[in-house]
């Protein structure tokens, strides 16, 4: 029972560290993920954008990222709590 | 391997009469010749005085021409991009992405996709195999748009390299998360859950820009064999057009394709000079001197002023012993 309980902890604490480890690593992930949205579909807001063909190629398997995208740029003008969240700072 | 051909130059010059005539000299030499006409405003059926369109027309033995029409083109080109999206993808719609597709065949560069993509369509489907012509002579739009689509292949290969390093970046990533912590990654896009990929193995985006690679870089392979392809500039004897050919060779060279011939049409010359023509033949003696000096790599090819337009195959296949030396 006592072993139980102990093992469930150290997977708590292990899915913790894990959770936390990869913290920045998603956030990168997100971030090159709307970048990568913006460069090849850049010409939707404005932006130069590849030769129509390669975003026009491209643009059926971009859901994830056209999602990225519009989230982020929700957010773009709470940059700074976006900031603050990642460095943990309340 | 057929032989590529592109004759270039400022609007006007003899382009097509050029192309034209090449083409007659090597279909009586033998070879199985086939004269495509890229310019959206067609001549080269005016020059042969038959009627042409996208399917090939016989002129004479071994020799055929197609003007390539340019709506059709464009539609084709842009219905077969915005079927896939609309088709495959219809969840996309709450995007609004059929605004966009819609608006997309205003989008400036559409007129240059087209041709490129007409042009690999050509040389796919008449320089491969075993019924492939000898050679394909492409008789092209002016200058200007002719530089952008010959250059195309070399700038969307720039693109597509980028664009695979960052992906490759994001599934990185991807995996390196999925590692840690053994979480699947899922997308939810209109209250349907989706698989969304973490290896380059799996992922669509990856695949089409390996596709988009292999067939940007097929074609400018193609482009840029000095063994199979050249592009042959056409100028007449004026400075204007000498120092366009000037400036369209610098670029060419830059993206590499092969330029090997100059030919300077319609020189007057004349054994007695009318007091009133003086001035125009000094502007030719000072044109040829300019391009000897601009253009020395080039072999130089004089075709002279006919008295009239060369029209018709006679005419053609006399221009065309001026021509003889062009592989």
């Amino acid at each position: 029972m006592v072993l139980k309980k102990l093992s469930e902890l150290f997977d708590a604490v292990v899915s913790l560290f894990k959770g936390r480890s990869v913290e920045y690593i998603e956030v990168e992930l997100r971030e090159l993920e709307n970048v990568f949205a913006l460069i090849v579909l850049g010409s939707f807001i404005g932006l130069p954008s590849p030769p129509s063909t390669i975003s026009l190629r491209l643009l059926p398997y971009m859901g994830r990222e056209l999602l990225v995208m519009s989230r982020i740029s929700e957010r773009l003008d709470d940059m700074l709590g976006e900031m603050a969240g990642l460095f943990d700072i309340t | 391997m057929t032989m590529i051909r592109f004759f270039l130059g400022k609007g006007g010059v003899g382009k097509t009469t050029s192309a034209a005539a090449y083409s007659v000299g090597k279909a009586l030499q033998g070879k199985r010749v086939l004269i495509v006409s890229l310019d959206p405003a067609h001549n080269l059926g005016d020059v042969f005085e038959a009627e042409l369109g996208d399917d090939p027309v016989k002129i004479m033995d071994n020799l055929v021409a197609i003007e390539v029409d340019y709506d059709k083109m464009i539609k084709k080109h842009l219905k077969e991009l915005t079927e896939k999206i609309k088709d495959i993808y219809g969840y996309l719609k709450i995007f609004n992405l059929d605004r966009y597709v819609d608006v997309l065949k205003h989008s400036p560069g559409v007129e240059e996709q087209a041709s490129l993509e007409k042009i690999i369509e050509i040389v796919k489907k008449y320089g491969t195999g075993k019924d492939a012509f000898d050679i394909i002579v492409f008789d092209t739009p002016p200058t200007g748009l002719t530089l952008r689509i010959m250059a195309l292949p070399v700038i969307s290969l720039i693109w597509i390299e980028r664009l695979i390093k960052l992906r490759l970046a994001i599934l990185e990533r991807r995996q390196t998360i999925s590692r840690i912590t053994g979480e699947t990654f899922e997308i939810e896009i209109a209250g349907k859950k989706f698989k969304v990929p973490i290896t380059a193995k799996e992922d669509p985006i990856f695949k089409e820009l390996v596709k988009l690679k292999d067939e940007y870089s097929w074609i400018n392979e193609r482009l840029t064999d000095p063994s199979t392809t050249a592009a042959i500039m056409v100028i007449n004897p004026e400075t204007l057009p000498v120092l366009e050919a000037y400036r369209a060779v610098k670029f060419l060279n830059k993206i590499k394709v092969p330029v090997t011939h100059l030919i300077v049409n319609k020189i007057f010359e004349l054994e007695e000079i009318p007091e009133k023509l003086k001035p125009k033949i000094e502007e030719q003696d000072r044109a040829l001197a300019l391009a000897k000096e601009k253009l020395p790599g080039l072999e130089m090819l004089k075709i002279p002023y006919l008295g009239r337009e060369p029209r018709g195959l006679d005419m053609l296949k006399k221009v065309a012993e001026y021509l003889s030396s062009i592989p």
